[in-house]
């Protein structure tokens, strides 16, 4: 009994699968006639697209494809999203800029450029004295205003964009103004102490800061007295002995020569600058003060040791 | 100023060129040292021997083409008159800053107790004789004369 019921589905499905089978053969039918159909059709279309497509591989456009591909890659790989961006900014400029240089004036003036360079072959080498003679010409005379101008234009330029801010500190500035006020240094930085340039004498009225101090007296680091309206006859005396001199009158006269001078000028002499003012020679300063002249009678006069090199 | 006659400093100044930008760093050089209570020895030699030449010392000049440092470019730098344009405009600016002369400043080093010697092979090389030499070079000698005179000196090449 139940074998029979089976038996009856077996049919029933065998039955389905014949009518499925019988459609597909008959659509197999219709695409093998429509093939048929379609063969000479597809062959001709196929061969007109092989010399189409032959005749533009011909003229280059795959490999310019194939190249304007990788410049686009090397675009991106090269600009980042910033710079795109200011080259948007940028754009209208660009556009001023090429229709200020596509002006038919500036036009021609190229295409007259363009033409002598094209027969740049047939022109004459020009040594140091062509270029003098030529600097006579008017119309050179011209053309290098023109180009110092232009010149002038790009220096101030350059200027200008030097001053202005860089690249990436502009996008520092745009990425700090996404991410909020920057948090302040815990210690402040220290500012750096204004330092007075070595080697310039200064005034009667800026002491050196005192290193030592002998006797009630200050003295600064290189011997020289610290404040130099400190400075008495007397004390002349004892700073000469303490260097091994004996101040006769020619000593007197240059050191009394070198303090005045301090005081008109503000500045220490020199070896030279006291021969000069005192008529002592300078073999005899020597004489008399044999070790470092210069220092010893600034250092007995009570004023700063002499700047320069002479 | 504690030093003793036995740990005094010296310095052995060699001038090698003739120029007159290069003849005032070896001249400013012996001077600053002896102004420091430093012994100075100057020793002359090749176109150094121009400096201390009586007919030449006034006229030292200023090289202006091959040197990178110059304002001029090289190819202006060596036109005619443009070394002596240069040279005469370098003595103004001294002048300017009163700085002495070549020859002033060799009489003041040799005041200041500098010495001063001419190179032996380059005056022969030169056909100069001592007698076109100016009054202040002590002698002529040889380097390793110069040597001795100058021992347990600091060297200065110019």
């Amino acid at each position: 009994m139940n074998s029979d019921t089976t038996q009856l589905a077996l049919l029933d499905r065998i039955d389905a699968l014949q009518t499925q089978v019988a459609y597909l053969v008959e659509r197999q039918r219709k695409q093998e006639e429509l093939l048929a159909e379609m063969t000479p059709i597809l062959r001709e279309a196929l061969g007109v697209a092989t010399v189409r497509l032959d005749a533009l591989e011909k003229q280059g456009w795959f490999a310019f494809g194939r190249e304007l591909g990788e410049i686009a890659h090397k675009v991106v790989a090269h600009y980042s999203p910033d710079d795109v961006r200011q080259l948007g900014d940028a754009t209208i400029a660009i556009l001023d800029t090429v229709r200020a240089l596509t002006q038919p004036a500036v036009l021609h003036i190229a295409a007259q450029a363009g033409g002598v360079l094209q027969k740049a072959d047939s022109v004459e080498p020009v040594g140091m004295f062509g270029l003098m003679r030529a600097s006579g010409d008017h119309d050179v005379q011209k053309g290098m205003a023109v180009m110092l101008e232009l010149l002038r234009h790009v220096g101030r330029g350059a200027q200008a964009l030097a001053q202005s801010q860089d690249p990436a500190a502009l996008r520092k500035a745009r990425l700090a103004a996404a991410l909020g006020p920057k948090r302040r240094p815990l210690v402040a930085a220290p500012s750096a102490p204004k330092v007075q340039p070595a080697g310039c004498a200064t005034g009667p009225s800026a002491p050196a800061p005192a290193a030592m101090v002998v006797n009630g007296v200050a003295f600064a680091a290189d011997g020289h007295l610290a404040d130099p309206t400190v400075w008495t006859r007397e004390l002349a005396e004892k700073l000469a002995v303490s260097l091994g001199l004996q101040l006769d009158d020619v000593r007197w006269q240059l050191v009394d020569a070198a303090r005045a001078d301090w005081g008109q000028t503000g500045q220490s002499p020199n070896i030279r600058r006291l021969t000069q003012v005192t008529g002592v020679a300078t073999k005899d300063i020597y004489a008399l003060f044999p070790k470092a002249p210069g220092r010893t009678i600034c250092k007995v006069a009570g004023i700063p040791k002499p700047a320069g090199c002479l | 100023m504690n030093d003793t006659s036995n740990a005094r400093r010296k310095v052995a100044i060699i001038c090698s060129h003739g120029g007159l930008d290069e003849a005032y760093p070896a001249l400013i050089l012996a001077n600053a040292a002896r102004q420091s209570d430093i012994d100075a020895f100057v020793f002359f030699t090749f176109w150094g021997l121009d400096v201390i030449t009586e007919g030449k010392v006034d006229h030292l000049h200023v090289n202006l083409a091959g040197n990178p440092t110059s304002p001029m470019p090289t190819i202006v730098a060596g036109l005619p008159g443009m070394e002596s344009l240069a040279a005469s405009m370098m003595k103004k600016q001294m002048e300017d800053l009163e700085l002495p002369s070549a020859r002033e400043m060799l009489q003041i080093i040799d005041e200041a107790g500098a010495e001063l010697y001419a190179c032996e092979l380059a005056m022969k090389m030169f056909k100069r004789t001592k007698a076109e030499l100016l009054p202040q070079v002590k002698d002529v000698i040889t380097a390793g004369d110069f040597y001795d005179l100058a021992d347990g000196a600091q060297i200065i090449f110019t």
